[in-house]
C-alpha cells in the first residue's frame, strides 16, 4: 500500500480525475473531501462491505422460494 | 423450473421486431431474455459487479421474483417490491448520490429490494438499506438514506413474533 503524509489542506490526485482532500484533523478523525467524475461511487468501506455480504447471501439461497402460507394476511397492492 | 423473464417495458416493444437473447443460467437454465428487458447496471450490485441483469418469475403468484446476472449465469438474487411488504417503506437518496445517478428530480423508478431467503418465511430478509432502483433500462444499487433502512429487515415480522412465542 502506498503510503503518502498529508496535512489538512493538502490534497492526493488518483488516477488523474480523482481528488481526495484532507479537510480536517482533529484528534483521532481526519474529514475527507472527494472530487470524482459520476462514473465512480464513493462508499465508506464498513457499509460496502455489509452490503456486498448480504448481495453474496440472497445471491446464495436456495433455488426454491416457499410459497406464502394461505392464511397469510395480504400483501400491500403492487 | 420454468422462469419467465419480466418486460419492465422501458420501450415500445409493439413497435418493433421483439429480439432475444438466449442465456444459459445456473439455476433456470436455458432462458430467452427480451433485449429490451435486459438491465444495465453501471456499477454492478454492490461487491457482485455483473452489468446486465434480467427479472425473471418463477411463480405467477409469489411476491417475489428473481434477479439474474445475464454476464455471470451463477448469480441471481431474488427481490421484491418493498412497498408490499412495509407500507412506509421510503427511499431517499443523498443528493450528490441523486444527481451521480440522473435520478434527480427524475421520473419515479421501479424500487426492488434484495431478499436473502432462509428455509423458515419467519428467517427471510430484505436489504432496505440497500434498495435497487430501475428506470429506463438502467439499475443502481444505492444507499437508502431513510430512517429506519437496515440490511436485513425481517419480511415477516408477525411469523417471526409467533416463533419466538411458541420457542
Amino acid at each position: 500500500m502506498l503510503r503518502i503524509t498529508r496535512r489538512a489542506g493538502e490534497r492526493v490526485i488518483v488516477g488523474g480525475d480523482v481528488v481526495i482532500e484532507v479537510l480536517e484533523v482533529r484528534g483521532a478523525t481526519v474529514r475527507l473531501g472527494i472530487d470524482a467524475p459520476r462514473s465512480v461511487s464513493i462508499y465508506r468501506e464498513e457499509l460496502w462491505l455489509e452490503i456486498k455480504q448480504e448481495n453474496e447471501a440472497a445471491a446464495s439461497g436456495p433455488d426454491q422460494l416457499p410459497e406464502l402460507p394461505k392464511d397469510f394476511p395480504p400483501l400491500n397492492p403492487e | 423450473m420454468i422462469a419467465t423473464p419480466i418486460n419492465l417495458g422501458h420501450s415500445d416493444a409493439a413497435e418493433q421486431e421483439a429480439a432475444y437473447e438466449t442465456h444459459l443460467t445456473s439455476r433456470f437454465g436455458e432462458i430467452q431474455v427480451l433485449v429490451d428487458s435486459i438491465i444495465d447496471f453501471p456499477d454492478g450490485l454492490i461487491g457482485l459487479g455483473g452489468s446486465r441483469y434480467a427479472l425473471l418469475r418463477t411463480d405467477a403468484k409469489s411476491p417475489f421474483v428473481w434477479l439474474q446476472s445475464l454476464t455471470d449465469p451463477g448469480i441471481a438474487l431474488p427481490v421484491t417490491n418493498p412497498h408490499r411488504f412495509f407500507g412506509d417503506f421510503a427511499v431517499q437518496l443523498a443528493d450528490e448520490e441523486a444527481e451521480r445517478l440522473g435520478l434527480a428530480n427524475a421520473e419515479p423508478a421501479d424500487v426492488f429490494v434484495t431478499v436473502t431467503a432462509a428455509s423458515a418465511l419467519a428467517e427471510f430478509t430484505a436489504n432496505t438499506k440497500a434498495p435497487i432502483l430501475v428506470r429506463e433500462g438502467h439499475g443502481h444499487q444505492v444507499l437508502n438514506q431513510a430512517p429506519g433502512g437496515a440490511v436485513k429487515t425481517p419480511l415477516f415480522p408477525g411469523l417471526a413474533d409467533n416463533t419466538a412465542q411458541a420457542g
